[in-house]
């Protein structure tokens, strides 16, 4: 089995080791199905538009919960020393966990498959719009997660790192909110609007929610994860020193 | 196989390790002590890779651990000071995941587990949940990761500490039977252990290498002198005044000693033979010799005085 293979492996099994990815599931389920009920039956629209709308702000708050323990727990216990110690790159022993904690949200989404589901049922749902939120979401999703696994590896409590990447997260989205960016610009000319363009979620997020499939869209999702990515591995080896 | 010259390594201000260097020999045993944060742990950091020396280098069977990390831990069994554990996973399932990650798999994979689950007597708790072990076989499950894949050379950070007396027997014997094949540095601070497995040591105190050598060459080097204990029926200051006339005896001590006995601790140079002349006073006199006895000193003693004189570095006759 691969190195990446086998941290993976570990790793995905933790989630499932203690109640608590169980209690993240349903908390998941519940309110974001339940978030999109209780419009729908007034609006009587068969599109998932008020679903995925939620998901920037609701992610904000469950992937850094999924994400905090990756280093933290690790380097509490002690076991930090021995996965730095197992003869793999830090960068393979990251990435099992990265793509293990991205395995259990995207074990988590699928329980929202009920949604499209029940659409197509009732009514005639635009599926690429819904493909390509699930889309969003995924690529959303794999944003935060690399902003959490970097702050995990940060700190040594999982409390901490928690919030620091719920900030840090929240941070991506608050400048590509049009509102605070003209805000932003109003102190210091320009400022506002580079960071929007430059790190802004929003914007990218939107047009995979329209099922608008951009190269720069995708770009920025896949190029923002791997620099934090990047910048967790440099961690990695550079605390050596 | 082990190879450290001249590390440096500072956290901070602090400087953890100060110019150490100490190399080990295939198949030898390194019972590394020092007192609570002396640097051991930090040097051993180092040699596993975990932590990279600020300047000086450090080799495992000739491969720098800079250069190649990689191929110097797939050599390195390690149990580093607090358990490495997965509290979460039952013991199996955690040796499985390290034998996995160490390249280990299938048939060979099985074997290794069967092996290790005797070595450290894991039988009767390996199908059980990490976190209702008891410390001793959470202590022994960590020494199991650190022997799955059979490695050449074996880095074992306090692997007695917290355990009870019969536990730490378990620990050495295992260590014992291990020492034929592999290459072990072991650190502690407690020195009673040392001796029953190995007689090379290396001292560190304060991040340097106060003496490296056999147990047996430290002393003299610590101490300086040998010490005797003698006791005749006598009176005290009479047979006191008889050994001060004695040749080859540096200090005489009246010492407490039984009802109706002169009893006194006196220091000679290593290797000169007194106990023959010490004998002979007690005939010559006409006192019953009561004790005469070669008392070595402990290693608590030799311990005491080098990280005293820890200040001046010392290199004993190396092996």
């Amino acid at each position: 089995m691969s190195n990446i293979g086998v941290i993976f492996r570990r790793e995905f099994a933790a989630y499932f080791n203690s109640p608590i990815a169980y209690i993240f599931i349903i908390v998941f389920l519940v309110l974001n199905c339940g978030l999109f009920m209780t419009p729908f039956f007034l609006a009587q629209l068969a599109d998932m538009r008020d679903f995925f709308g939620n998901l920037p702000l609701f992610l904000i708050f469950f992937i850094p919960a999924v994400s905090m323990r990756l280093w933290a727990e690790d380097k509490r216990s002690g076991t930090f020393e021995l996965l730095m110690t197992l003869p793999m790159k830090s960068s393979e022993v990251m990435l099992g966990k990265y793509f293990a904690a991205m395995a259990f949200y995207v074990v988590a989404l699928l329980g929202t498959l009920t949604i499209p589901i029940m659409l197509s049922v009732l009514g005639n749902p635009d599926l690429g719009a819904v493909f390509g939120g699930y889309l969003g979401a995924l690529l959303l999703g794999g944003l935060y997660m690399a902003v959490g696994i970097f702050t995990s590896g940060l700190l040594r409590d999982q409390i901490s790192a928690f919030i620091l990447g719920m900030l840090a997260c929240f941070a991506l989205f608050l400048v590509g909110i049009p509102a605070v960016s003209a805000t932003i610009d109003g102190w210091v000319g320009g400022l506002g609007s580079f960071l929007q363009n430059a790190f802004g979620l929003m914007p990218h997020y939107q047009a995979l929610q329209r099922g608008v499939l951009e190269l720069g869209d995708l770009a920025y999702f896949l190029g923002l994860t791997a620099v934090f990515l990047v910048l967790n591995a440099v961690w990695l080896e550079g605390r050596k020193y | 196989m082990i190879e450290v010259r001249n590390v440096t390594k500072r956290f901070g201000a602090t400087v953890a390790l100060d110019g150490v260097s100490f190399r080990l020999d295939k198949g030898e045993i390194l019972g590394f002590l020092g007192p609570n944060g002396a640097g051991k742990s930090t040097a051993m950091k180092i040699v596993t890779t975990f932590l990279a020396p600020d300047s000086g280098t450090v080799s495992v069977d000739g491969i720098d651990v800079l250069r190649d990390p990689l191929e110097v831990r797939g050599r390195i069994g390690y149990l580093p000071e607090n358990h490495p554990l997965y509290v979460d996973m039952m013991v199996h399932e955690y040796l499985q995941f390290v034998g996995r990650a160490r390249g280990l798999a299938g048939d060979e994979l099985r074997r290794r587990l069967e092996w290790v689950a005797e070595a450290c007597g894991l039988g009767s708790v390996y199908r059980k949940p990490i976190n209702e072990l008891s410390k001793g076989f959470r202590q022994r499950t960590g020494l199991a990761q650190a022997l799955i894949h059979d490695p050449e050379v074996l880095i074992l950070d306090e692997p007695t500490s917290g355990l009870d007396p019969l536990q730490i027997i378990g620990i050495r014997e295992l260590i014992q039977s291990l020492a034929r094949t592999k290459t072990i540095i072991f650190s502690t601070h407690i020195l009673q252990e040392v001796s029953p497995v190995t007689d090379r040591v290396v001292i560190i105190n304060g991040g340097r290498i106060i003496a490296d050598g056999r147990i047996g060459e430290l002393e003299r080097a610590a101490m300086g002198r040998n010490r005797i204990f003698v006791a005749y029926r006598a009176p005290a200051a009479e047979a006191e005044a008889a050994l001060r006339g004695l040749a080859g005896l540096h200090e005489v001590r009246p010492v407490a000693g039984r009802e109706g006995a002169a009893r006194f601790e006196v220091r000679t140079d290593f290797g000169q033979d007194v106990l023959a002349p010490l004998g002979r006073l007690g005939q010559s006199r006409g006192w019953d010799l009561l004790e005469l006895q070669e008392s070595p000193f402990s290693l608590e003693d030799t311990f005491i005085a080098l990280t005293r004189q820890g200040a001046a570095p010392r290199e004993v006759s190396h092996v």
